[in-house]
């Protein structure tokens, strides 16, 4: 390997925002932020706009201590702080997707504290169930669109298909991604495949798609013999811990899928493509993994979470999970238990952001790799 | 809202035993019955429709309540803590799911078990994971009546989007009952429940007066009613005999509190466990609470002449579901029309919905009204994270500042 293109994106780690100021810079276009995976990003994307992901970050809080208690998650709390503290000064705006709780009153108070000039909501149903809710979403999609119109230009069809277009380049390559360290980890470490999905939601796609080709262009040739690391499954909202994933594999384990909301749940589907671009933005959302923090009766996640892991010759997985949250910390007795079941054990982490021991997580992922080990997977 | 809590201070409101009769032979009823469906429903749930279909409607969150004030409240959450629970979440749902395991709480043996799940998300995302929980636990049908978010304006794809959940309700509810629903018995459902509102909301107006006849302890225990069975005559008379009881009191100028001196407004679900000794603490120091925006949350209005677009209105504006901007001129207004000293703002772990953003809340009611605002930390049934005594410290320093 040693690729020129994985190289340039592992180095966005050290200052992940570093392309997004650049191409603000160089394009004069105006930066959107998003939080949730559910963002209409294409729309965004054909209205001429560059979406960048906010996924919090390690950090002490200063300024956001003053708007959230410190019952809440801190991936909300640090997004915020980092608002306040005038870090993400290079954004025009903000997009908040009604996803769980935190998330709904963090919108109301980063509209009316963060001073960006551009503010969305999307306001997507929590039934993700049925003809109603269907249509619902699209007409919301539309509205949201109008609104994006009158603060960002016009977006027309020809445009958003297009972008739709790219974004579904994007979500092909990096599943190929996914297939190929499915067939063998060794080809790159669990911390490089995801921050490969990561950087996607940080840089324009275009030249995400550009890096990544040459990327997956080594992994395909790759002559990598199969290490025998221990394959675990992520479960979990968004992970950006690097160094915990770097010791994961230093304990002799790789994650080899997962369900985080910056991992496979970002690129899961494909959209369709047709006539109709809002239909196609509907049609994935409505097709996509069920997420925590939507209401999907038909499918249940544990039945889809268990499969993917077993598909994926995991041996037992680990639940990441943000101190506080509520969505994803009401489904994990039941998750559990389905991987029990299934006979994948697992461990539960709680953390949050800016006070992260991967020392003391260290000893509980090394208990894990040994139950997996003893029990001959 | 405790059938058995008491009346802790001031003279004692007499329609309270009325008040404690009416829950528990609703409560006797939902034990026993034969014939009646049982649906579990949501604080902020259209319950309208339960009562036109003949189904008697249970309120875990009611009964949280009731397990909050009788302090058996952090044992029934250890239960679902040692499912896997994190302490972190929203405590009337550990609560419930550990009483739906074990069979107990308030009430002997429980809950009753319901034959379905009635889930309005108007007050919180929480209670759609909690209601899966259930839903999964208890192996019942589970309805999601979905209302979206109000950030900075109400779509109209979303009032009918919740219009027509109505319609699907109703059908999911015949499903349910075998039984055929008739607009004429919902009709007549929803005035009733428009009076019990009216009066409800008559009631809470004559805390306007000086001396305010009650105290919001008063409000959150004598709101059981108009939670739980509003679309009954039940409800309607009794509601009728409380405001003729508050509107004698305001004609004798008897108060809620002896020399009346502050009046505050309070914010948040109360802290069921604490009832007694925060209202003590307010009235030993002249403080009467007058109004609060969680008993008002129940004053929904319903038009007549087009019952569902109406409610689907009025169910989706509901105080937990509208942008702290909104929620702030609510709260101004509460504070102008009671002529309130200041406002003290409960800061609920359990609650994110009603309890984020209060930061900001808090500064902007002063900021317009002049009025301070006091921020105390708790857990409305979880006494494990209380610290009374620094409560009590608290408190007395803003009273003394007022
Ligand atoms: S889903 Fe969880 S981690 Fe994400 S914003 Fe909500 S509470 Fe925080
Ligand atoms: S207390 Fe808050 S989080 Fe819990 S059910 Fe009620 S509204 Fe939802």
């Amino acid at each position: 390997m040693g690729s020129d293109a994985l190289k340039q994106l592992l180095d966005m780690r050290d200052d992940p925002y570093a392309r997004a100021r650049d191409w603000k810079e160089r394009t004069g276009g105006r930066v959107i932020g998003f939080f949730c995976c559910l963002a209409p990003e294409e729309m965004l994307h054909a209205a001429g706009a560059l979406p960048v992901r906010i996924t919090g970050e390690n950090r002490p809080i200063t300024k956001s201590g003053a708007h959230l208690q410190s019952y809440c998650c801190s991936l909300a709390r640090t997004g915020l702080d980092m608002a306040l503290e005038g870090e993400l000064s290079f954004m025009d705006g903000t997009v908040f997707v009604h996803t769980c709780d935190t998330m709904m009153r963090l919108s109301d108070i980063w509209r009316l504290n963060a001073g960006f000039a551009v503010h969305g909501d999307v306001v997507l149903p929590v039934r993700f169930e049925g003809d109603l809710a269907r249509e619902y979403a699209y007409n919301e999609l539309s509205h949201f669109r109008r609104k994006m119109e009158e603060q960002l230009g016009p977006i027309d069809d020809a445009a958003l298909n297009e972008s739709i277009r790219v974004y579904n380049r994007n979500r092909a390559l990096l599943s190929e991604l996914y297939d190929l360290r499915r067939e063998n980890p060794s080809i790159l470490p669990g911390d490089h495949a995801l921050w490969l999905v990561n950087s996607s939601a940080l840089m324009e796609k275009v030249e995400h798609n550009a890096l990544l080709e040459e990327v997956l262009e080594d992994l395909r040739s790759s002559n990598a013999q199969a290490d025998g690391k221990v394959r675990l499954f992520g479960v979990g909202s968004a992970m950006d811990q690097w160094d915990f994933m770097q010791m994961v594999e230093e304990v002799g384990a790789t994650l080899v899928d997962d369900d985080f909301c910056n991992g496979r749940r970002y690129f899961d589907t494909p959209a369709p493509e047709g006539d109709d671009p809002v239909e196609s933005i509907a049609a994935r959302l409505w097709d996509r993994q069920s997420c925590a923090c939507k209401h999907h009766p038909e499918r249940d996640r544990a039945a889809c979470l268990t499969d993917r892991a077993k598909e994926a010759g995991a041996g037992g997985a680990i639940f990441w999970q943000f101190k506080f949250c509520e969505p994803h910390a009401f489904d994990y007795p039941h998750l559990k238990k389905a991987f029990d079941q299934a006979g994948l054990p697992s461990i539960q982490l709680e953390i949050e952001q800016g006070s992260v021991s991967i020392e003391q997580l260290r000893t509980r992922v090394e208990a894990l790799v040994e139950t997996i080990k003893g029990a001959g997977n | 809202m405790s059938a058995e809590g008491g009346d802790p201070f001031g003279t004692s409101i007499k329609a309270t035993d009325q008040m404690k009769q009416l829950m528990v032979e609703y409560y006797i009823e939902a034990k026993t019955t034969q014939e009646k469906p049982i649906c579990w429903i949501t604080s902020g749930g259209p319950v309208e429709f339960l009562i036109a279909m003949d189904v008697i409607p249970v309120y875990p969150e009611n009964h949280g309540a009731m397990c909050g004030a009788s302090k058996i409240a952090p044992g029934l959450a250890e239960v679902s803590e040692e499912m896997g629970f994190s302490r972190d979440l929203c405590s009337y749902a550990r609560l419930d799911i550990g009483g739906a395991v074990k069979q107990e709480g308030a009430i002997p043996g429980g809950l009753p078990k319901p034959d379905f799940l009635l889930c309005c998300n108007n007050i919180c995302g929480t209670v759609v994971k909690w209601y899966e929980e259930l839903a999964r636990y208890l192996d019942v049908p589970m309805f999601l009546f979905d209302t979206p978010f109000i950030h900075t304006e109400k779509t109209e794809h979303a009032t009918e989007y919740v219009r027509q959940q109505c319609l699907e309700l109703v059908k999911f509810l015949e499903r349910q009952t075998a039984k055929e629903f008739t607009l004429e018995k919902f009709a007549e459902t929803a005035m009733l429940s428009v009076q019990a509102v009216e009066l409800w909301k008559g009631v809470l107006k004559t805390a306007e007066n000086r001396p305010s006849p009650f105290t919001c302890f008063d409000a959150f225990i004598h709101m059981a009613p108009i939670v739980t069975l509003r679309g009954t005559q039940t409800v309607v008379d009794y509601y009728t005999l409380l405001k003729q009881e508050m509107e004698e009191r305001v004609e004798q100028g008897i108060g809620a509190v002896t020399d009346e001196r502050f009046r505050l407004i309070w914010d948040n679900i109360p802290i069921w466990y604490a009832m007694r000794s925060l209202g003590d603490l307010f009235a030993g120091n002249h403080a009467c609470l007058v109004a609060d925006t969680y008993t008002t949350a129940w004053a929904i209005d319903i038009q007549i002449d087009d019952p569902l677009t109406s409610m689907a209105d009025a169910y989706t504006k509901i105080y937990l579901n509208i942008a702290i901007d909104m929620m702030l001129e609510q709260l101004v207004g509460l504070i102008e029309r009671y002529q309130a000293d200041g406002l003290v703002m409960h800061s609920n772990r359990s609650c994110k919905p009603y309890s984020l953003g209060q930061y900001d809340l808090a500064r902007a009611v002063t900021e317009r009204t002049g009025k301070p605002a006091l921020i105390i930390e708790a857990d409305m049934t979880d006494s494990r994270v209380y610290s009374e005594a620094q409560v009590r410290e608290r408190v007395e320093a803003f009273i003394e500042s007022l």
